[in-house]
Formats: structure tokens, sequence, C-alpha cells
């Protein structure tokens, strides 16, 4: 754009998000951004729980650097099998004579994975199944509906068990059978914010300017859900990762010698009594990065969902 | 003199939020009567938060200070919670703006009528009922029986609002605070509401606080009228020398009104000057 | 003889069907040539606000017909339509998407007709409106309530139709600010040429506005007047008289309008 500001000093850069006249569509948005995060940090759980979640990305983006040892290559098996928490291994060794620390900086990936996998799935889908019934009504909501219905039905694990057993054990498939199973809650949300946004006037405004259906759907009223999936999202991230370790518990999940999480408590189930850290040290993480997530959400929700807010 | 029943001297309501502290109404004195004071104004210039002041009905974050706030001789700022739960509903009532909201959709009319009297009044559930019949028939209800197991849902706008001010009157209150009571309703149905409100101010002998942003109306239902803008009362004068007032705002209130009398055009615009929210 | 820029035949609207069925209006009919503005007058559930749902296809046309600049127009409106007719909505707050910038509302009809020169236009739209470029980027809540106002008038404009649906479009402002929009909707309509049709609970507004004006009730038209009689007090319809009296404020010797409640 022409007539695009130069950015401005430092000092005046406050003065410059905050401009009741904005004076580029940059500008409007960052403004905007800004006024969110700036009510976001009056929440200190809040922050917590964002600290959690950055610190969960950092430890797996540099994961070779942070972990001491291979996480899947153990030590001597006479000597540093089943080792307590020390100087020299950190959260002591499993059955295997393998660091704990070192395997949990790295199942901190398959975490990741999983999370982003599943949002990147689930979302979408139950975004556009909610808008469209939402937006549409009549039999298209009727149908589409009662599909969301009979996949709520089904308990989550038990679902994913299916899918797993029908497509094969593996994360990948894990995660596909996660995704495929928390879509539903989504689409009713979306469904049910939709059905509000459908008959005001600004939606009405808008067909009058002929805009097509799809058009008002993408353009028009997914924005104004979308803050309150991704709220909800968040939210259920915890839920998320606890089911990707149940199925890696049972042994459905990520297949040995992939540090997952809950395979590693599942491991360290044999030793609960004797060797406590070695399931307990997972079971934390997987504890400490689900609080993460439901500290991030409650906080997004405060900024994100209007309802809510006020 | 007598004493007034409503005593207001520099009344403040200030609502503390992140970004600074806003003074919604800001020094607002006046007594009251048993008579019919309207307050008028625009939307943000304080009125409502006046009204709602008075009760105590402030929204959380928001603080009332004033030098006296005083209702028939009770200090309402150092009043026991106790009392003030008495007066509230009692002998101080007030009407909203839409009845969808205020009134109560699980329960049926007569039964609210009947809470709201009981709540003040010993009274045996069949008096109550008598009461409450009375009193919907007091508001021009054609049918009150049937109103009276009615729930809100079921009735129209402008019944609901006639059966809130029969449920606000039902104790007999000595003052009524009228927050837009009209505002909601269509012209026919509004003249019928105002003119039942008006009976029953006048045979009651109660002090009515008009809270509108019609100057037109109010200046024919009251006796005064306080006008005010961003948080202060700009003038306040007798109702029928309303086309006399002085001050510019009020002025200018009046003349931007499309009238069916006289054609102008363009309507005059109303110029705020900053000097009127010092 | 030109051609009326509406023509509205027996104009019936219907929703719902069996024991739900309401006849919103009834047999409505009337005519309003080019460059004048209209009136429909009447309170709640007298079908006013429908009336135009239904001429600008948000609400069904049970029967009679519509034609709009000598055209019959087609179910579903088609973009023709949509350029020759649009609205104003009643409450500013309600009317612009919340999370879009004035310059994203503004550009989103240019954008669904494909028009070119959106930049230029944007700005003239603000610019007729009488809301300098200094508007363009910002959200709904960062404007009162007659910007937002003059925004959604903008948005209608910007398309250059001929025919301005306004559904009560000063009701939710204060009286300040309702003259200033009078006063824009005034001159608009004298340099652009357009032709209004006005709904309103409130006859003075409608007088000010529109030459001719029909009251309305219960989905029925009761009488076709003329802002001149309206203001000379001369109504031959006892409701549209009251209509007048209760204009005027309140009084207490006036005559008790006709029963209007029912449950």
């Amino acid at each position: 754009m022409a007539g695009a500001p130069p950015f401005p000093q430092p000092s005046g850069l406050q003065a410059w998000l905050l401009s009741a006249e904005p004076n580029s569509r940059w500008q409007a948005r960052f403004g905007r951004g800004y006024l969110g995060w700036r009510s976001f940090t009056n929440n200190p759980l809040a922050i917590l729980g964002l600290g959690i979640v950055v610190l969960l990305v950092l430890v797996a983006a540099f994961a070779d650097f942070i972990a001491p040892y291979s996480p899947v290559v153990g030590g001597d098996l006479r000597t540093e099998r089943l080792l307590p928490p020390s100087e020299t291994f950190w959260l002591g060794t499993d059955d295997q004579a393998r660091d704990i620390f070192s395997r949990i900086v790295y199942g901190s990936r398959i975490t990741l994975f999983v999370v982003i996998l599943v949002s990147v799935i689930a979302t979408p889908i139950g975004l556009l199944v909610g808008t469209v019934a939402g937006y549409l009504g009549g039999w298209v909501d009727t149908v589409l509906m009662r599909i969301t219905d009979i996949f709520l039905a089904f308990p989550r694990l038990v679902l994913a068990l299916a899918f797993v057993a029908a497509l094969g054990p593996g994360i990948e498939n894990a995660v596909i059978a996660i995704a495929i199973t928390s879509w539903p809650p989504y689409a009713r949300i979306a469904r049910a914010e939709t059905l509000m946004i459908r008959n005001s006037d600004f939606i009405a405004a808008v067909k009058l300017q002929g805009a097509s259906t799809p058009r008002i759907i993408m353009g028009h009223v997914v924005p104004l859900c979308l803050s309150s999936l991704i709220v909800r999202v968040t939210l259920d991230m915890a839920g998320i990762i606890l089911t990707a370790a149940g199925l890696g518990f049972l042994g459905l999940g990520a297949q040995p010698p992939m540090p997952e999480w809950g395979a590693m408590v599942a491991t360290g189930r044999n030793y609960l009594i004797d060797q406590w850290w070695v399931a307990a040290m997972p079971g934390i993480a997987i504890f400490m990065v689900s609080l993460g997530f439901n500290l991030l959400g409650d906080g997004l929700r405060d900024v994100l969902d209007p309802k809510a807010a006020k | 003199m007598t004493k007034p029943l409503l005593d207001v001297e520099d009344l403040r309501v200030r609502f503390h939020l992140r970004t600074g502290t806003v003074e919604a109404v800001r020094g607002v004195s006046f007594q009251l009567g048993r008579e019919r004071l309207g307050i008028v104004g625009e939307s943000g210039s304080g009125k409502s938060q006046t009204g709602r002041a008075i009760l105590g009905l402030t929204p959380p974050p928001g603080e009332i200070t004033a030098k006296r706030l005083a209702f028939d001789g009770i200090d309402l700022q150092t009043a026991s919670r106790r009392t003030l739960r008495d007066l509230r509903g009692g002998r101080i009532s007030m009407v909203m703006q839409d009845p969808k909201y205020s009134l109560n959709p699980v329960m049926t009319i007569g039964e609210q009528i009947i809470e709201a009297y009981r709540a003040h009044k010993r009274a045996g559930k069949a008096e109550a009922r008598d009461k409450a019949l009375a009193m919907l028939e007091a508001v021009k209800m054609r049918d009150p029986g049937r109103v009276f197991s009615l729930y809100p849902h079921e009735v129209s706008g402008g019944m609901g609002q006639r059966a809130m001010i029969a449920m606000m009157l039902v104790t007999d209150p000595d003052l009524l605070i009228a927050d837009e009571p009209t505002s909601a309703l269509d012209v026919t149905v509004s003249m019928e509401v105002l003119r039942i409100l008006d009976e029953l101010v006048s045979e009651r002998g109660m002090g009515l606080i008009f809270i509108s942003h019609d100057l037109k109306l109010v200046s024919s239902f009251c006796n005064r009228v306080l006008v005010m803008y961003a948080g202060r009362v700009v003038e306040e004068l007798e109702a029928r020398h309303l086309r006399d007032a002085k001050h510019p705002y009020t002025q200018g209130l009046m003349r931007c009104l499309p009238t069916l009398a006289n054609d102008v055009r363009p309507l005059p615009t109303l110029d705020r000057d900053p000097s009127w929210a010092q | 003889m030109t051609d009326p820029m509406l023509d509205i035949q027996n104009l019936k609207v219907v929703f719902g069907t069996g024991r739900l069925r309401v006849e919103a209006v009834k047999d409505v009919s009337f005519q309003v040539e080019a460059g004048a503005a209209y009136g429909l007058v009447g309170e709640s559930g007298s079908g006013k606000s429908t009336v135009l749902r239904a001429i600008c296809g948000l609400a069904p046309v049970s029967g009679g017909r519509v034609f709009v600049d000598g055209r019959d127009v087609p179910t579903p409106r088609d973009k023709a339509f949509y350029r020759t007719v649009q609205m104003v909505f009643q409450d500013p707050y309600a009317s612009l998407h919340p999370r879009h910038t004035v310059d994203r509302t503004l550009s989103e009809p240019l954008a669904i007709h494909r028009e070119k020169d959106a930049e230029t236009r944007i700005l003239q739209a603000l610019r007729e409106v009488g809301l300098g470029p200094s508007f363009r980027f910002r959200y709904p809540h960062q404007l009162s309530g007659g910007q937002r106002q003059r925004i959604a008038i903008a948005r209608a404009l910007i398309l250059r139709p001929k025919v301005l649906l306004l559904d009560e479009p000063t009701s939710a402002l204060d009286a300040s600010v309702q003259a200033e929009i009078l006063n824009l909707l005034d001159d608009l309509r004298r340099k652009m040429g357009l032709t209004y049709i006005l709904v309103s609970h409130d006859l003075a507004v409608v007088a000010h506005l529109c030459e001719r004006l029909l009251v309305m009730r219960h989905g029925e038209a009761v009488e076709e007047t003329t802002a001149a009689a309206l203001r000379s007090g001369q109504a031959s319809n006892e409701y549209t008289q009251s209509l007048i009296d209760a204009s005027r404020g309140y009084s207490r010797e006036a005559v008790q309008p006709p029963p209007a409640i029912a449950v």
C-alpha cells in the first residue's frame, strides 16, 4: 500500500497499536491482537499455561541438544538398569537402562506431533460440518447431525481402539483414530454458534449483496465460530494427550522403542512399587503438559469468547 | 416545608476498569417529593445509572458515593443490608425497560406477584392471591383470573409490562423508579401503560422517577424534568416550561426531533459543546 | 406513462404451515415512482418489516407479485436485483460483522460483484456518508451508533442501487444522531435520485422523509395517505388518528385507542 506508515519508534509502538484510527489493515489487526494479548497477560495462570506449552515446543525443537543420552539405545544392562534419579541420570533409568530424562525430552516430539496433527485434522472437519449444518438447516442439518451423534455416542477411547485394531497399531493410526473421534463436539459447538449467527442482520446484509452460500459460510460465519472452537480445542488437548497416552499404555499407539509417554508409563507399571520413578516421571510430564493446555485454554477463553469475556 | 421523600446530594457512580476509572454519574443532586420527576438524557448520559444507584443496583465494579442519599429520612448508604432489602421492592420499586427480561420465565405471573407481595408483607396465601388479582385488575387486565395463571412468554409486551407494574406496585411502594418503562412497547400500547401508571401514581400518592430518552414523552407525563448530559444535570425545569429551556443542550434536544407540526429541513443537529460536560 | 420503480401487487407472506401458519402480510399493494420516498407505518406485528423482507427475498412471497424497475423479480433473487435494491437495517450494532473492519465490510459487495477500483470507491463511499478516510480501518466496536449506521448506509450505496429499503434506520439511535442520519438520507436521495421505502413506527420520521405512506395493522393495509395529510392531522381512519395522537406525547385527555392488546 502506498500510504503505509513508516514503522514508528519503539516508544510510539504502543500508541501505534492502540490507535483509534488505524491507517492500514495490518495496523488494525495488530492493534486488535495487542488488546487481546494485554487482557491475556492479565491472567497469571494463563501465562503459566502458555509458558508450559512454549517450553514443550522448545524442548521438542531442541531435543538433540537437551537430551544427554540416546532415547532408544540403553546403557549397560548389568549396571545401569532401573537406577534411581541421580546426578548422572537426572530422572533415573528404565528397565532397558535408558535415561528417562532423555526419553521424556524426545517423547515431547511425539506428544506435540499428536496434538498438532489431531487439531489440524479434527478442527476443520468439525468446523465445516457444524457451520454447514447450522447455516443450511433442513435435511442437510439432520443428516450431518445424526452422523455426528453416532460418533458422539461411542466412548472415545473405545472407538479409537476399534480404529487402531482395524488399521493396525502405530502412532499415525492412533492420531487418525483420535482425530476421527474428536471432531463431533467441535461440530456441535460450531453448529450452535452458527444457529445464533445465521439470523443476524449482518448475515442478512451480506446475503443482500448477492454473496454465495460458501462465501457467507467461509467469510462471515466461520471467523465467528473460530474463536470458541480454538478455546475448546485447546481445552481438549489435555484429553487428546491422555487418549494418546492411553493408547500407548495399551500398546496400540506408539510402538517400542519409541519414547511415547503413555507407553513409558505402561513399562513402569511392572516396577511401580520398588522403582516408582520409571512410571512416575513420564506421568508427571503428561500431567504438566495437560495442565498447561488447560490453563492456556482458560486464558484464551477469557480473551476470545465474547460471552465469557463480559 | 415537608421532608422530601428522596434526598440526593452529589451522587457519583464510578466504575474502576483496567483502563482507568470511568465516572458515569458525576455529582447529581435532587430532591423528590410525592411528585413525578423525569430524568432525560441520551445514551451514556448516566440517567439509568442514577436510577440504579438509588436502589443500590449498580453492577459490580461500580462504586457509589454521595454526600447524602436518604429515603424518607433513612440513610441508604449506612443502612443495614436487612433494611435495604426491606426497602427494595417494598417501599421502593423499579420497573425496567423490557418485561421479557425482568419477569421470571418459569413462574406464572400470578405466582410472581404473590411472591413479591409476601416477601414484604405478612400475609396468608389467600390474602396475597386476592391482592394479586386486585392488582392485575388495577392495571386494566381484561381477564385477571386468566392472566394470573399465564407464563410471561404467553403474554404480549404490553401485558407483560402491565404485569410488571402490577408486581412492582403490589406492595404499595412510596417511590417507583421507572427506567424506560415503555420504550420496548408500541406507541398506542405505551399510551395505555402510561395511563395506568398515571392513575396509580395519582391514586396512591407515590413519588415517581421516570427515566427516559424521550423528552417529548417525559415533558407530557412528569411535573419536573432533570436533563442529564455526560453524568451531570445540566438543567432542571418544570415540565410545562420545557419550551423555554435555557440550556443549549436541552434546546438542541427539543429541536432536533422531527415533528408532525412543522416541517424543518434539514433538521437542526446538536453541536456538542465540551463546556457542557464541565 | 412511465412505469413505477416499485410495484407491489397483492403481496401475501405466509410463514409456517398447518397450526403454526401465520399470515404476516395479507394482500398489500402499493406503487412507488422513481425518486420518491414511500413510508410503511405500523406497530409491531403489523407486517411492515415483513413487506421489506419479502421484497428483497429474506421472506417468502406467498402470493402476489413484486415488480422492480418494470421487472418481475425472480426467486431466488439474482445479482442484478441486488445491484438495484439494497437495504439498511434497524440496529447498527447488529448489522455490521463484529470481526470485520469498515474496509472489509465495504469491499465485500465490490468483491462479490467483481467491481474494480475498490480503493477509490471505498473512500468515495465513506465521503458520501460524511466520514473521513480515518474510519476505513476501524472495527465496529471503535464506532459510535451513528457512525455505524453511516457505514451501513455506505455499504448499501456502494453498488449504486436505485432503491434503498430502510428498516427503522434511526430507531436505535439517540435523538440528535437520528437528526443527522435523517438529514443524510434526505441529502443522498436528492443527490443520487434514489427511491426509498422507509419502515418506521414513528409517524414524525416517516412524515419527514416520505411524501406518501401506507398505514398497516395486523398484516393489512389500513390506509394510504400523504405526509401533508398527516401534518394537517387529517386521517380518515380511526387507527391512523390514534397513532397521530400518540405521536404528540402523553395526554390524559386523549381518546382511548381501540384495544390493541391481544394475548
